[in-house]
């Protein structure tokens, strides 16, 4: 097709599918448009479907917003009742493709993990340490940086730069030791109300944790509530940014695929 | 069948039922089922992008500024700026926010500010998408 530049590929009436989820053989494709504003439709066997919508011929340009429409695709799909969630980027030659590589190729592991995640839904839990909060527990806590912080009180910024990195690593990995403590005591409320867990590494230097949880729908409302409770009573040290419910994104592989 | 998903909001909490652009690359450029032999969308800015996000956190950079926070803390009088500033935090991904990290720095150079999210616009398709083309992998 066009859209791989240089490629000796002959020109033949298929099209490109781009791939957004699985879902039950019975489902139907969520309203509205994807990707290019292309209708979305299914591509089924008797046993899972796959939610599609054609590529436009020619140079496939995404950019953000492609992103959010991949997103809020599923976030419908959801709506309706367990979807497998794709990653960003999946496109496939044609129909044929979708049907023969992914859904009869994987029919298993598909078929498995729809059952499996019926019912359930993901919630992601991202807590941030308010900075002075944090520092100042860090600082009550820990005699020697309370010292050298103090030792650097009245000196000139510039004749101090390996002082100040010496006690910024200090902190740093109070910082840590802090992240451990508070994580743990995030999972020992919330693991109990969870099917699963899932806790990335931080990507902002005061980011506590982020977690995904697997989590059945009846459960939502005591779910909820717990991190309401968190929240409260981690008032004015941590702040919790909680969404969901969404597909099950950390909670579904296909095996020998990925990273 | 929707109203099961919609849930009164929490007091404590900063919560939403779908995720912003932060939070949507997060998921889906890591996470969720891909079969590695078939064509892979390549968007030259968001995989720079999903680098830097493992780079982040052990670097002088982050003890310089770790180092200049404890040293702003006063001491005495410890409550008498309490709570505006914990309110000012509060709007954690605010553009204005004054430590901001080399992660949220990049992001916002790539995609804007993570603050108009949604739908985003169309003037950034040129930004990640110009370059982009679909490759094998």
């Amino acid at each position: 097709m066009a859209a791989v530049r240089g490629s000796d590929r002959v020109s033949v009436k298929t099209k490109e599918q781009y791939v957004y989820g699985i879902v039950p053989a019975s489902a139907k494709a969520p309203s509205g448009t994807g990707i290019a504003r292309r209708r979305l439709h299914t591509v089924r066997t008797h046993e899972a479907a796959a939610i599609v919508s054609d590529v436009p011929e020619g140079e496939l340009a995404v950019g953000r917003e492609d992103l959010m429409v991949h997103a809020r695709v599923l976030e419908r799909a959801l709506q309706d009742g367990v979807v497998l969630p794709m990653r960003f980027g999946v496109v496939m030659s044609d129909e044929r493709a979708v049907r023969e590589q992914l859904l009869e190729g994987f029919h298993r592991d598909l078929v498995a993990q729809l059952e499996e995640l019926d019912g359930k839904v993901e919630l992601h839990l991202r807590a941030v340490y308010d900075e002075e909060a944090v520092m100042r527990e860090i600082l009550e806590a820990n005699p020697e940086i309370a010292r050298r912080r103090a030792a650097l009180q009245d000196q000139p910024a510039d004749a101090t730069y390996f002082e100040r990195i010496d006690l910024g690593q200090l902190v740093a990995e109070a910082v840590e030791r802090a992240r451990d403590v508070d994580t743990a005591a995030i999972l020992g409320e919330l693991e109990p109300l969870s099917v699963a867990i899932d806790v990335g590494s931080p990507d902002h230097e005061r980011v506590v944790a982020r977690m995904s949880f697997l989590v059945e729908r009846d459960r939502l409302a005591s779910f909820d509530q717990a991190v309401d409770e968190l929240g409260r009573r981690n008032e004015g040290r941590l702040q919790f940014k909680y969404t969901g419910p969404l597909p099950a994104y950390s909670f579904v592989d296909l095996p020998g695929q990925g990273e | 069948m929707a109203s099961t998903l919609q849930r009164p909001g929490g007091a404590y909490v900063q919560r939403s039922s779908s995720g912003g652009l932060y939070e949507v690359i997060d998921v889906i450029l890591d996470k969720g089922l891909v079969i590695d032999v078939f064509l892979r969308v390549s968007l030259v800015g968001i995989e720079l992008l999903t680098v830097d996000a493992r780079i982040v956190i052990a670097s002088v950079d982050t003890y310089l500024r770790f180092a200049e926070a404890v040293n702003r803390l006063e001491l005495n009088g410890s409550q008498s700026e309490g709570l505006p500033q914990l309110m000012e935090d509060l709007t954690e991904d605010g553009s204005e926010n004054k430590t901001k990290g080399i992660l949220e720095g990049a992001k916002e150079s790539l995609f804007g500010s993570s603050e108009d999210d949604d739908e985003g616009s169309r003037s950034s398709k040129s930004r990640a998408g110009a370059s982009s083309r679909r490759s094998s992998r």
